[in-house]
């Protein structure tokens, strides 16, 4: 029976998601537990049990759910590499201030044009905010907008579960409207750069957000927290000024600044790597290639939204190179830290 | 620690177990509510020996493969002990509260 195809080995083909090092350890008495909770004892049913019965959805869903902890560094993965770790929660915490920035610009371009903010000039006339058209009215992008900004505050203050609840939920407008484009050709091909956008900035940190867990070391609330007003200040108030004041032709596009800023932010690092030990830097230069890998694909992917844009592909293909040499100096550091798994846990034999 | 977490520590306090009897105490322990998938249980179990709360106790044949028995550590032993008065703690509390501190609960 060994060669045949049986539960047995159909448990340990789903169990095959879990990374090696796990395995190692559990592999044995995981496929034991699966198979205790089929057999009766009755040699006929148990026969009949190991050649047609098949590993149940909730199962294989725990088993995927496990794997996902593991190499996000969630629970248990977070004893092998805690800097690993740590570099996709920050990782996670930076693109939700992206996406948070984002919504607070909406915020406050709404309260602008609704003059709301009695302190700011008039709003430049049929100033709008614009919202993606489509099936949903716009006051669903608002509160996406918003959506974000209370996730990545809700982050931020250590209430994980209802941070990734409400980002996941924000995810969802853009995704009819993304399937909604495909299926009616409402929008033009290649069609590539929303896609990108939706997994790599709303789908990716989304699961990602399971790296964090209760007995996660927890990100420093308030530098995380000041983050979000000066990002506005310092990014979003410059580059709205100069669309309004008829300089938009130096607004980069979404892709392109985020490149940009991953690149400062590297650039703004490596002082710190050569003036302290590797350890105490590993976890941002980490973070920081993370980053720049999730900023590299997205502007490789949108490139194609300016095929017949000759001109905007040659500077998005030089985005692409200052990202490149940017992170090329927070590399080095980034892979000591990724390298420097600690020993693993005590698994003591049965003695 | 985890509601998770306190069910399989509950479920090795009158003795080792293996992982699908683990399984088992737990949806007793908790009448039924908690019934943990076997990805969930080895991520608590993996947690757990990472803390030093559990350890193997010993490795039995059976139909042709082994049974890994867990037991409790002494610090495990601690850390169930004082959850446990925290929560009966907490749950005084909350019978005070709601007028309940008369009626013992039932089962």
């Amino acid at each position: 029976m060994s060669g045949e195809e049986n539960l047995e080995k159909r448990y340990r083909r789903v169990l095959r998601l879990l990374p090696g090092y796990y395995r190692d350890t559990w592999e044995e008495d995981m496929v034991a537990a699966f198979l205790d909770s089929w057999l009766t004892g009755d040699p006929y049913t148990d026969e009949c049990v190991m050649e047609f019965c098949r590993p149940t959805w909730p199962e294989v869903a725990s088993v995927v759910g496990l794997a996902g902890r593991l190499y996000l560094g969630g629970a248990g993965a977070q004893h092998r590499n805690p800097a690993r770790s740590q570099a996709i929660r920050y990782a996670v915490l930076a693109v939700a201030l992206v996406q948070a920035v984002r919504g607070l610009d909406v915020l406050m371009l709404t309260a602008w044009s609704r003059h709301l903010l009695g302190w700011l000039p008039a709003p430049p006339p049929g100033m709008v905010v614009a919202t993606p058209s489509g099936a949903l009215p716009p006051v669903v992008w608002y509160l996406v907008a918003y959506a974000w900004i209370v996730s990545f505050l809700l982050l931020t203050l250590r209430y994980y579960r209802s941070a990734q609840i409400i980002a996941a939920l924000a995810i969802v407008p853009d995704l009819v409207i993304l399937l909604q484009g495909q299926f009616t050709g409402r929008l033009p091909a290649p069609y590539i750069g929303p896609w990108a956008f939706w997994v790599l900035l709303n789908l990716a940190p989304v699961l990602a957000m399971t790296a964090f867990q209760p007995d996660s070391p927890p990100a420093p609330r308030l530098p995380w927290l000041l983050a979000l007003p000066v990002n506005y200040l310092v990014v979003v108030v410059p580059l709205v000024t100069l669309g309004l004041t008829g300089n938009s032709a130096w607004v980069p596009d979404f892709s392109g600044l985020y490149c940009i800023l991953v690149a400062l932010a590297c650039l703004a690092h490596t002082p710190w790597i050569r003036s302290r030990r590797a350890a105490s830097t590993g976890v941002w230069s980490l973070t920081l290639a993370l980053l720049a890998a999730d900023a590299g694909a997205y502007r490789i992917f949108s490139i194609g939204d300016y095929v017949h844009v000759p001109h905007l592909i040659s500077v998005s293909l030089a985005e692409l190179l200052i990202l490149v040499v940017a992170v090329a100096l927070v590399i080095p550091d980034a892979a000591r830290a990724y390298a420097a798994t600690p020993e693993p846990p005590p698994y003591p034999q049965p003695g | 620690m985890t509601v998770q977490a306190f069910f399989v520590l509950s479920a090795l306090a009158d003795g080792p177990r293996h992982g699908y009897g683990i399984v088992g105490e737990v949806a007793e322990l908790s009448r039924g509510r908690i019934r943990l998938k076997i990805g969930s249980l080895y991520g608590v179990l993996d947690r757990l020996a990472a803390e030093e709360l559990i350890e193997p106790d010993r490795e039995e044949a059976h139909d042709g493969r082994l049974r890994r028995y867990y037991r409790l550590t002494r610090h495990g032993r601690d850390a169930l002990a004082e959850e446990a008065q925290l929560r009966a703690a907490t749950a005084r509390v909350v019978r005070s509260r709601l007028g309940l501190t008369g009626a013992e609960p039932a089962g």
